[in-house]
């Protein structure tokens, strides 16, 4: 089982991370405009939460979470990060717990145990400074089904707090990102499934939170949409940090970089496509399942640190 | 404050986005243009023969006509309020959209205060078909201007508090159609209290056997009880405001119902902190 470890251990292994972290690639220059834009981002946000993500560099951190539905645990002592700029795909079987860590992440309702953080903010303590840097997918899109998809942005972005001159442009940009300029002023009733699932992620694009987590977001979506949702995120990875669930295997592979597997509430594997895979000469399939079914055996008795 | 206008204005648009909104101002518009036209016709038929009607000179218009028609139009929107309210959160929660409000960087201020503004705005709406039934009457004859402004605040008042009973059951339900039920029900409950209360005997009702110190301590209870049964009735409270009579504890009746039931609404936000 390919268990969690410490950050430098993974230094320059996945191109994304050795792109962040551009010492390693002597790459001075990238690294002084992300010392720069760090330095910016402190000073703008003007408090000391801010430093604790430089330092880190992990925008979302979960230390040992657990929910309880009732007697059944949904999530049990998870712990896992995601670092600036990284996509990072969740991985598992239906009814794993990958909603249940993500609603928590956002917010809407609170974990029974443990602690997680987005930008540095604890998410019960200061749910509103989180609230205002995620931007949230959830799994089966609710929308405002009388509104129209222009109405319905506008109003995203009013909650959003965007100021009136960059709401119009804020709007137009978003919809231009996913492919809605022919559907401004179709009600959102009268969209098919893929078109709901590109106003859900014009949604959570509005306003561009620098943490996205996405739930799901290419159910529903036929061949054609699927890869252009895929290249989306792709190119939102590196300005965004993204948290996204799926149980498609291949899109895992395609889009993150990293993985985090889950079952049955429990946090069984977390690392990069290439050390679940390569590293064994097995694909991905084997190790899910080998992952999950560790879980059964290990994770009973020994919680993943 | 943004956020509060942001939420309200969408949740106040989408009255109008579905029939609901028509179907309420429609059915307001009708009920209240039959009821004011038909005591038009009574008052002017006991103006022109008082006596018939048991009155010594021209009955006042504003004891007569104004004050009954503004309570009525207040009891009209008890009848009206659960079908404004029954959706404002139910409806949320039912379709998931509760999951972007709670992700969305509100309170649950903005959250609560924005949809209690947007219902508020459809009772605003309710009124200004009053304030075109009072118009008319202001072409045929004058009345007291404090008749006017402690009417219209007499429906407003009694409006709010309907509507924040009905938004905290609606942020306690998810199905509209129980949350408009139970709504309707306890305003009606509310309002039947009234009668309940003239039924009870003014005077302490236990038995003379009972020992003494047993019989005021069971009267106190009583009577605390009784007080608050008479007090309760929501109609009890406007008659005399709507005439310009006003005195504070009706005022206050209306004020702590709406800030109660807001505050127990905000309880209902907060319980999915603590419920699993």
């Amino acid at each position: 089982m390919v268990k969690y470890r410490d950050r430098k251990s993974r230094r320059g292994v996945s191109p994304r991370s050795s792109r962040l972290q551009a010492w390693r690639a002597g790459d001075s220059l990238l690294f002084a405009m992300r010392m720069l834009e760090n330095f910016l981002f402190l000073i703008i946000d003007d408090d000391w939460q801010g430093a604790i993500v430089f330092w880190n560099n992990r925008m979302i951190e979960v230390k040992g979470l657990t929910k309880y539905f009732g007697a059944l645990a949904a999530l049990q002592n998870a712990s896992f990060s995601v670092g600036a700029g990284e996509i990072v795909g969740f991985l598992g079987p239906n009814g794993a717990g990958k909603s249940t860590a993500m609603r928590i992440l956002t917010g809407f309702f609170p974990a029974s145990r443990g602690e997680a953080r987005v930008a540095g903010f604890e998410v019960h303590e200061q749910p509103l400074e989180v609230k205002r840097r995620i931007g949230y997918l959830p799994e089966h899109v609710p929308l405002y089904d009388e509104m129209t998809v222009k109405g319905f942005l506008d109003y995203v972005a009013r909650v959003k707090g965007l100021p009136r001159a960059s709401r119009r442009r804020e709007m137009s940009r978003v919809m231009e990102v996913c492919g809605l300029n022919d559907m401004g002023g179709r009600l959102l009733r009268q969209l098919s499934k893929g078109y709901r699932q590109r106003v859900g992620i014009a949604q959570a694009l509005t306003g561009s939170p620098p943490v996205l987590i996405l739930d799901e977001p290419t159910v529903g979506l036929d061949p054609g949409q699927i890869v252009e949702i895929r290249r989306m995120i792709r190119e939102l990875g590196g300005t965004h940090t993204v948290l996204l669930s799926t149980h498609i295997l291949p899109e895992v592979s395609m889009v993150c970089d990293r993985v985090i597997i889950i079952s049955r509430g429990h946090i069984v594997a977390q690392d990069t496509m290439e050390r679940l895979t390569a590293a064994g000469g097995k694909t991905l399939e084997q190790a899910f399942m080998e992952a999950v079914a560790s879980d059964a055996k290990e994770a009973i008795g020994e919680d993943v640190t | 404050m943004n956020n509060i206008i942001a939420v309200c204005r969408r949740e106040f648009a989408s009255f109008f986005f579905t029939p609901i909104g028509y179907v309420v101002a429609g059915m307001f518009a009708a009920i209240s243009g039959i009821a004011f036209t038909l005591s038009l016709f009574d008052y002017s038929k006991m103006s022109v023969e008082p006596t018939a009607y048991g009155f010594n000179t021209t009955p006042d218009f504003a004891e007569t006509l104004l004050s009954p028609y503004l309570v009525f139009c207040g009891m009209l929107i008890m009848f009206l309020t659960p079908l404004i309210t029954m959706r404002l959160v139910a409806e949320e929660k039912h379709r998931g959209t509760m999951e972007l409000l709670l992700t969305w960087p509100l309170r649950d201020r903005d959250i609560i205060f924005g949809k209690f503004l947007a219902a508020l705005g459809m009772l605003f709406v309710m009124m200004l078909v009053i304030a075109a039934h009072l118009a008319l009457i202001g072409r045929i004859t004058t009345f007291e201007p404090a008749v006017l402004v402690f009417g219209l605040l007499t429906v407003a008042l009694m409006g709010a508090a309907f509507i924040s009973l009905g938004m905290f059951i609606s942020s306690v339900t998810r199905n509209q159609i129980t949350s408009g039920t139970i709504t309707f029900g306890v305003s009606l409950l509310l309002y039947v209290a009234g009668n309940l209360g003239e039924r009870l005997p003014a005077e302490n009702p236990t038995p003379a056997g009972w020992p003494e110190a047993l019989r005021t301590a069971a009267g106190h209870v009583y009577m605390l009880l009784r007080g608050l049964i008479v007090e309760l009735a929501v109609d009890a409270h406007a008659s005399e405001m709507a005439l310009g009579i006003v005195q504070p504890r009706d005022v206050a009746y209306y004020l702590l119902f709406t800030a109660f039931f807001l505050f127990l609404t905000f309880r209902a936000f907060e319980s999915r902190n603590w419920r699993a």
